[in-house]
């Protein structure tokens, strides 16, 4: 059965510089699929090219059975793809509400004539947004602005502007990025809230976090997927061990 | 409603305004008005520093003079320039928004710059460096008052439509592209289409601001049209603090007090302008509105939900 | 015909050199700095008169260029360290608008100074007159001044190239933080930049005296075209700053034999042109 994502010998140089080679990925739709691998191993990158912030030098990528090669970062989420960043990516002086607003808004499909009205008329809008905003445990900080939020907060943030897109699939790039450890497992419960609804696809470096959620492993070294697997399968592989549990975080 | 106030002090200020000062002075303060608060739009809104306003200006005043001087009512030549500038700023903008940060103000500038040199050569048309003269207005018009009147309407209607315009989820939209492009992209909107409307608005409501000044003095100076003009732009609105959508109409009305409180007595007044520009930009970003805000003692604005 | 193309077209070249140096120090205060300096062409205006007033002082015109453009560099050093340099942690629009500022005040300063009416400067005694080439004859001045200049963008070109303080620049205008990371003072790398790209905006300027003499609004002519110098040559380009330099300058010479009304606005059309065609400029990479 085709997976909800498929990356087919994806690949991006960067110059001389090899930031993926030849990935292959299949996601299955439901799950919680996992990219761990050493700094600088190119997940980023990879996330980036489906993401459209960045175009393959090679390959291509299916999405629901759709060719989406190349498309433009700003036509990703409509096609059902959410992404969170490893940077912060926030809006600092916009209010939490007004974040995930304008993630909502952009996915409604609101004619050039609903622009007249005021941002304060849309109340289905604004009723969906102080959901994801309770979902995600921020509505005490509903009218703060973003930039004033912990970076917990933020982390969170990410996860709820991303929920705005109202994806199938959400990329989510190292939410627990920075966190404590009581904060990365307020992250982790949030996500494992989200699995039942969404696909999830996940870079992460905290190996407890992947071990407890994940469905599914890819590994990732020098810009190759050089295994995949389930939790335990991926704990005892010999190759991911030399290449990256050997320096456990 | 704090809004409602704010309304409120505008229409005491425009049937109080004319008794404190001449009223053609109030009329350019109006006028101004218009253009500042447009022109934040894209400063203040989406983050665009454009330095070719002016060109919007210019031309909405030479195409509605140039209708005018033909005979032509008001109610062709207005909205003709209005028309013009419009569709000249999806031209303009075409070339100018795709760039971002430094590029676009070298591009707006420079476009400025050969609008500049068009009117400037062109004495046929816009009579060049003696400006186009014998500008008629329309007969209704002609009595100081009721050509006040008029201003004062437009400058009411075009503030309101504006309000209404960054109170909407276009608004909205210009401020995330201002906060994180890269976001505002990554959450599906097409950045530089936005732009480009930002653009337009800004430039298009500049540009009709344009076409009631060149009635004013019945002349439009070359001046006008020159990218120093467009400099003062982005002085009224900073001065006036473009954190606030009202702010600019502060920067406008102080801009055009102090130039004709100094520009009759000194020649070298820009000098005034500039120190005054300097302090603005190293001490006081937030203009007049965060002085008063300091004034007031008040804490960062945090809103209501709507 | 021909003499008079062939007249333009040196004449091209010499203001295009100009323009070429001038634009020169733009582009290296916008790629290293990453701040378009607003108050560029009132140093350029500031070279002019600084070299017209030692000159006529010191009755040598060679003096006058000497130390003129010296004075323009203190000025680039007083701006940079004690205005732009508090304004780098704020965004950095307000480093722009700041030099703005700087530009009307200057601007006004120069008419306080010198007053609103122009001046000429006549060239040395030993430049004056005409030489010439065989079929045309042609002001020494401009001969010479071509030579001096190509002789300074050589200069700056084996400085930009040759020497580490060279790498440096070409490094910052790259990529700012790694300058930054490698551990190399960058504020002293801003105020040199600041400082060269002054020296070369008031040398331009007093290199131009005797063929456009002197104008109160000499600065606010000049910047415009130092823009559409950065646009056609790309950011960051500096040989691509000395080409357009020179394209405009021909541009300019040529248009007037045919239609001279136009001289002005060619460069515009050429700006368009190069923006439709190859927005990132003609030389230019980002």
């Amino acid at each position: 059965m085709a997976g909800l994502l498929e990356c087919h010998a994806l690949s991006k140089k960067f110059g001389a510089v090899d930031a993926v080679v030849d990935a292959n990925l299949e996601v299955t739709e439901g799950s919680v699929h996992s990219i761990i691998g050493p700094n600088g191993a190119g997940k980023t990158t990879f996330f980036n090219l489906i993401s459209g912030e960045v175009s393959p030098t090679a390959g291509r990528i299916y999405f629901k059975g759709q060719d989406i090669t190349g498309l433009p970062s700003h036509q990703i989420p409509h096609v059902g793809i959410a992404r969170c960043f490893q940077r912060t990516n926030i809006f600092p002086k916009l209010t939490v509400f007004e974040n995930v607003w304008a993630a909502l808004f952009a996915r409604s499909n609101a004619g050039a004539l609903e622009l007249i009205k005021r941002v304060s008329e849309f109340g289905e809008i604004r009723d969906k947004a102080q959901d994801i905003i309770s979902e995600v445990g921020l509505e005490k900080k509903l009218t703060e602005r973003a930039e004033t939020l912990s970076h917990g907060q933020q982390r969170l943030l990410e996860v709820a502007i991303t929920l705005g897109g109202r994806p199938t699939l959400m990329l989510l790039d190292e939410p627990t990025q920075g966190l404590a450890p009581e904060a990365t497992q307020d992250m982790t419960r949030l996500i494992q809230r989200l699995a039942g609804r969404y696909t999830i696809l996940l870079i992460e470096h905290k190996m407890h976090v992947v071990m407890a959620i994940s469905h599914w492993i890819s590994v990732m070294h020098f810009g190759q997927f050089i295994a995949e697997g389930g939790p335990e399968e991926i704990r005892q592989n010999q190759l991911v061990q030399e290449a990256y549990l050997g320096t456990r975080r | 409603m704090r809004e409602r106030n704010i309304y409120l002090i505008i229409l005491a200020f425009i049937l109080i305004g004319p008794f404190l000062q001449p009223r053609v002075t109030v009329t350019e303060m109006l006028i101004f008005g218009i253009v500042a608060v447009a022109s934040n739009i894209m400063i203040g809104y989406t983050g665009m520093l454009s330095f070719g306003q002016a060109m919007f200006f210019g031309i909405g005043a030479y195409v509605a003079g140039l209708l005018l001087k033909a005979g032509m009512p008001l109610i062709i030549a207005m909205p003709a320039g209005i028309l013009f500038v419009l569709v000249l700023s999806i031209a303009v903008g075409a070339f100018c928004v795709p760039r971002t940060g430094l590029y676009f103000i070298c591009i707006t500038f420079a476009f400025n710059q050969m609008f500049y040199f068009i009117a400037y050569s062109w004495t046929d048309l816009t009579g060049g460096e003696d400006g186009l003269a014998g500008i008629p207005r329309p007969s209704l018009l002609e009595d100081p008052v009721s050509f006040y009147a008029f201003v004062a309407g437009v400058f009411f209607a075009c503030i309101v439509a504006m309000k209404r315009i960054v109170d909407s989820p276009l608004g909205l939209i210009f401020q995330t592209i201002r906060e994180n492009p890269e976001r505002a992209a990554a959450v599906g909107y097409n950045v530089k289409l936005y732009k480009w409307i930002s653009f337009t608005i800004a430039s298009t409501f500049t540009g009709l601001a344009g076409t009631v000044y060149a009635m004013l003095y019945y002349i439009v100076p070359i001046d006008q049209i020159h990218w120093l003009k467009s400099g003062d732009f982005i002085f009224m609105t900073l001065l006036g603090g473009t954190g606030n959508f009202f702010g600019p109409i502060i920067g406008a009305i102080v801009y055009i007090w102090m130039y004709d409180t100094f520009a009759l007595f000194w020649g070298r007044w820009p000098l005034i302008m500039g120190v005054v520009f300097v302090v603005v930009v190293l001490y006081l970003r937030g203009g007049i509105v965060e002085l008063i805000g300091k004034v007031r003692g008040k804490n960062k604005r945090t809103q209501k939900v709507p | 015909m021909s003499i008079l193309i062939a007249g333009q077209v040196l004449n091209g070249f010499a203001t295009g050199m100009l323009y070429a140096m001038v634009g020169v120090g733009l582009t290296l205060v916008l790629g290293v700095l990453n701040i378009p300096n607003f108050a560029h062409g009132t140093l350029y205006a500031f070279g002019a008169y600084f070299t017209f007033t030692i000159a006529n002082w010191t009755d040598s015109f060679y003096l006058g260029v000497l130390i003129g453009p010296l004075f323009v560099v203190l000025m680039g050093f007083v701006i940079e360290s004690q205005g732009v340099r508090r304004l780098y942690g704020a965004h950095h629009d307000y480093q722009l608008l700041f030099l703005f500022a700087i530009a009307l005040i200057l601007q006004e300063t120069v008419i306080l100074i010198w007053g609103p009416v122009g001046f000429s400067l006549l060239p040395p005694k030993n430049l004056a007159g005409g030489v010439d080439l065989g079929f045309i004859v042609y002001p020494k001045y401009r001969l010479a001044l071509m030579l001096f200049t190509a002789t300074i963008v050589l200069a700056l070109y084996l400085l930009m190239t040759r020497t580490i303080v060279g790498a440096i620049l070409r490094a910052g205008i790259e990529n700012r933080e790694m300058v930054k990371v490698l551990g190399i003072n960058i504020n002293k790398v801003f105020l040199f930049t600041f400082g060269l790209g002054a020296y070369l905006a008031g040398l331009a300027g007093a290199l131009s005296t005797p063929i456009w003499g002197l104008t109160p609004s000499m600065g606010l002519d000049i910047l415009p075209i130092c823009f559409v110098i950065v646009v056609i040559a790309g950011l960051g380009s500096i040989l691509g700053a000395i080409g357009a330099g020179i394209i405009i300058g021909l541009a300019q010479s040529l248009t007037t034999i045919w239609w001279p009304e136009a001289s002005n606005v060619v460069i515009y059309f050429m700006m368009c042109l190069t923006i439709i065609l190859r927005p990132q400029g003609l030389f230019g990479s980002r």
